[in-house]
């Protein structure tokens, strides 16, 4: 009945569709090789022939920002999806089980907590090593604590509801109880934060590129080739302007999937 | 306060009212020109089941409309001679509370948490009375003492939270006094309260008519409530005034189908069935023959309460000193207020919340002793019925999947005649094979409830615990779960074990009553017998709380607490 109105949702996942459309026909979209430095056109400002600009390698622009669509949408879907699957699995065993393993977790979350997101990330990654691999470890290792703190709140309040009971009542199992029948009604929460969570996965990946520790180049990658145009800014804004607003636009569409969840799911907040 | 009004003229005069909500399909009616009146210092009782439009009627009244969807569409309301019907938000703000006061079921949430319940009180009498800071403080203190606080200096500066909801209603009445109002519409003041509450907020009302003049809509579903407190009774349904005139006329000679179905399924009204079922039932329960099949010795159940990181960790007993024995085939209720420790027990019983001492014995098997044992026989052959029908099922499942789930594991039918059964315990709760297919928020409460009653029959128990089951339903819907557990108790071998705080439902379907007070057992017997001749003081104050759908067999219980 709500579905027909919610408009927040359909306008988030035309956006997502658009995005996803371009990384799949990224080669057939792009109209020149995202690596093939013309030197001829360097530092061209956006005209017929190239719509976003060349960069300072002749590169083309809007070639670069569409075969970037791959890296970066990979990177927010895998960057949510592994905290997400930890954090939902841990939080809902602290929370049904409590007593010491609740303790023992939540403690271990404060210490993960207590560290600045970016300087464990970086350190993470410093270990094992540049490259995207680390950087997918490294989000895995962070970022799972907001959805075990998330889950755990909900299965706390869940674990006490009639249904809970019934089922205990019924002889059901433990196990079947927490993942058939509170985990189901706990998610939604946490999937509607994982989409805020992708903006900020997003974000981090770019802030991680640029400080050259995730993607190389020359791999077409908004937060790489936002990097690259720094030195170029005052002469060639076109080469930060256009990546950094795909940046934004693909944000802004996981903020309105993430909206239209909400109130398709029925969450609160 | 001086009458300018003859006497003939009403207060409250409301013609032809019709309110409409603007839906996709159109304009759809949810009040159909309804037309009220009340006389100053007089008891309006409107009466009906929850969706009738009572509630909107009353929001209407005072133009506050609970979405912008929802709109009058025709009629009038007279307020002393004055047309108030549409009139500007300024000049209906000047009306609520001064001159139509609300009071509401659930005190807790109108209550602002944070604020001084004195201060809640000064705070309308300054905006609507425009008194000085300390001539509003004593007459604060005043309205406290009018409305039966004990101890208005101190209570004036308690929040809410530190209240019962007893003391919270009186303060939330105390509240609405605050501006002084002509007329006190009451939605449902009573409902979420214990009899002998009850009885005593709805004296406070009818103490404050008379000593104010004040003018009273009563709103409730509980026709015993309208007639030991009413002047007149209006009868709604589906947004329509079904019949209106005065109570005893109503109540002696009730003219609408609807009305007279009301009448009938009031749980005072004597249960035509009942003879015929105890009967029934002194054969099949013989005691002595057989073993008991709960057996509850000298059970306590403590909750660690209070005590924190620095002072000593106290107990809180919820159930002390219990023994009980429930036989095969038996039905027995179990009453007392909230908080007497009737759910804790129903609980242990079931071995969902450990013993702190004593035994819960299932079958011979004790849950002591040879837990397991017990216990597998207690999740195979015990299920329970819960009382907020849409917490109990599983918001993301169809009744279908929660009752093949069932099915599935207890494993007492191969999984090939799953679906057959499904479709036979609908049968057997009297819903239909559609629903299935549906989730609990596509249903109302009572369809819920019977869904629950199946999943508790799915595993084909020998005893069925139903904690308050009927509680959260209205009258109509109540009689008819009643109805259900009457016949299914008749008609399949089942044991029952009925939780209420209502005693009239426990009289009509229970053969043996167990009365419960601060987590102790006070009387037991049989039904008929502590009905009529309670042994124990607390029991007797119970019984005389009920109110009567007969307006001559007056309600007991002092307006102070």
């Amino acid at each position: 009945m709500v579905r027909s109105r919610n408009a927040t949702l359909y306008a988030g996942l035309t956006i997502f569709g658009v995005f996803v459309l371009m990384a799949l026909l990224a080669p057939l979209v792009a109209p020149y090789d995202p690596i093939f430095q013309d030197a001829a056109a360097r530092l061209k400002a956006p005209s017929l022939a190239h719509p976003f600009g060349t960069d300072n390698f002749g590169r083309d622009i809007l070639s670069r920002v569409i075969h970037a669509v791959r890296i970066d949408l990979q990177m927010a879907l895998i960057g949510v999806a592994f905290p997400f699957a930890i954090g939902t699995v841990v939080g809902a065993i602290s929370g049904f089980l409590g007593g010491l393993v609740d303790a023992v977790l939540m403690r271990l979350i404060d210490v993960i907590l207590a560290f600045p997101f970016l300087v464990l990330m970086l350190s993470i990654i410093a270990i094992l090593g540049p490259g995207l691999g680390s950087f997918y470890i490294a989000m895995a290792l962070v970022g799972w604590v907001s959805y075990a703190r998330l889950i755990r709140a909900q299965i706390l309040v869940l674990k006490n509801s009639d249904y809970a009971m019934a089922a205990e009542s019924l002889g059901f199992s433990k196990a079947r109880i927490l993942f058939r029948h509170l985990l189901p009604n706990a998610v939604a929460g946490s999937i509607v934060f994982s989409m805020s969570d992708v903006v900020l996965v997003l974000l981090s990946g770019a802030a991680i590129s640029y400080l050259g520790l995730g993607v190389q180049p020359p791999t077409a990658e908004w937060g790489v080739m936002v990097a690259e145009g720094q030195g170029f800014v005052t002469q060639a804004w076109w080469i930060t302007l256009f990546p950094g607003l795909s940046i934004v636009v693909l944000a802004f569409g996981f903020s309105l999937l993430g909206d239209g969840l909400a109130k398709w799911l029925g969450v609160n907040g | 306060m001086t009458t300018t009004l003859s006497p003939a003229t009403p207060l409250l005069a409301v013609r032809d009212l019709s309110v409409a909500v603007d839906a996709p399909e159109g304009l759809r009616t949810l009040l159909d020109s309804v037309s009220i009146e009340i006389g100053r210092g007089e008891v309006l009782g409107l009466v009906g089941e929850s969706g009738s439009g009572k509630s909107l009627l009353c929001r209407t009244l005072v133009g506050l409309m609970p979405s912008t969807a929802i709109r009058r569409t025709a009629g009038s309301i007279l307020l002393g001679g004055q047309e108030i019907a549409g009139a500007n938000e300024t000049a209906l703000q000047a009306i609520r509370g001064a001159r139509i006061g609300m009071i509401f079921q659930n005190p807790t949430s109108h209550l602002d948490p944070v604020m001084r319940i004195g201060d809640q009180i000064v705070e309308g009498i300054r905006f609507h009375q425009g008194l000085s800071r300390e001539a509003a403080k004593s007459l604060a203190l005043d309205i406290m003492g009018q409305v039966g606080f004990t101890d208005p200096p101190r209570q004036f500066s308690s929040y809410a939270h530190e209240f019962s909801g007893g003391m919270r209603q009186r303060a939330m009445i105390a509240v609405a006094l605050a501006c002084n109002p002509e007329i006190l519409i009451a939605d449902e003041p009573t409902t979420a309260l214990d009899v002998t509450i009850q009885a005593q907020i709805l004296h406070l009302l009818l103490d404050l008519r008379t000593r104010r003049g004040l003018s009273l809509i009563l709103v409730t579903h509980d026709l015993g409530v309208v007639a030991q407190t009413c002047d007149r009774i209006a009868v709604m349904r589906h947004g329509r005034i079904v019949e209106t005139g005065a109570k005893r006329q109503i109540l002696k000679d009730p003219q609408a189908d609807y009305t007279r179905t009301l009448i009938a399924s009031h749980p005072s009204m004597p249960a035509k069935l009942d003879a015929g079922l105890a009967v029934a039932h002194s054969g099949e329960a013989r005691q002595g023959a057989g073993r008991p099949l709960i057996e509850i010795d000298d059970l306590a159940v403590r909750f660690p309460a209070g005590g924190g990181l620095f002072s000593k960790r106290r107990n809180f007993s919820a159930v002390e000193g219990v023994s009980l024995q429930i036989w095969p085939g038996e039905t027995v209720g179990i009453v007392g207020e909230s908080g007497s420790g009737k759910s804790t027990l129903a609980r242990a019983m079931l071995g969902l919340t450990p013993a702190s001492s004593g035994h819960v014995s299932f079958d011979g098997a004790s849950l002591g002793l040879q837990r397991a044992e017990a216990l597998r026989a207690l999740r195979t052959q015990a299920a329970m019925v819960f009382q907020d029908p849409y917490n109990s099922l599983n918001p993301r499942m169809t009744i279908g999947e929660t009752l093949a789930e069932v099915l599935s594991v207890q494993k007492k039918i191969p999984a090939a005649q799953i679906q057959e059964r499904v479709g036979e315990l609908l049968d057997l709760v009297e819903l239909d094979r559609n629903f299935a297919y549906r989730k609990p928020r596509t249903m109302s409460g009572g369809q819920c409830q019977r869904a629950g009653i199946a999943r508790a029959l799915a595993i084909d128990p020998r005893v069925i615990v139903a904690d308050e089951c009927t509680a959260a339903l209205d009258v109509t819907i109540q009689a008819q779960i009643v109805a259900l557990f009457r016949k299914l108790v008749a008609t399949m071998d089942l044991t029952l074990v009925f939780i209420a705080h209502d005693l009239p439902v426990i009289r009509s379907l229970c053969r043996r009553v167990i009365v419960m007070h601060h987590g102790r057992i006070v009387e037991e017997g049989l039904s008929e017998d502590v009905f009529a001749h309670p042994r124990e003081a607390y029991t007797a104050g119970l019984i005389d709380a009920i109110p009567d759908i007969d307006p001559d067999r007056p309600l007991s219980g002092r307006s102070t607490p």
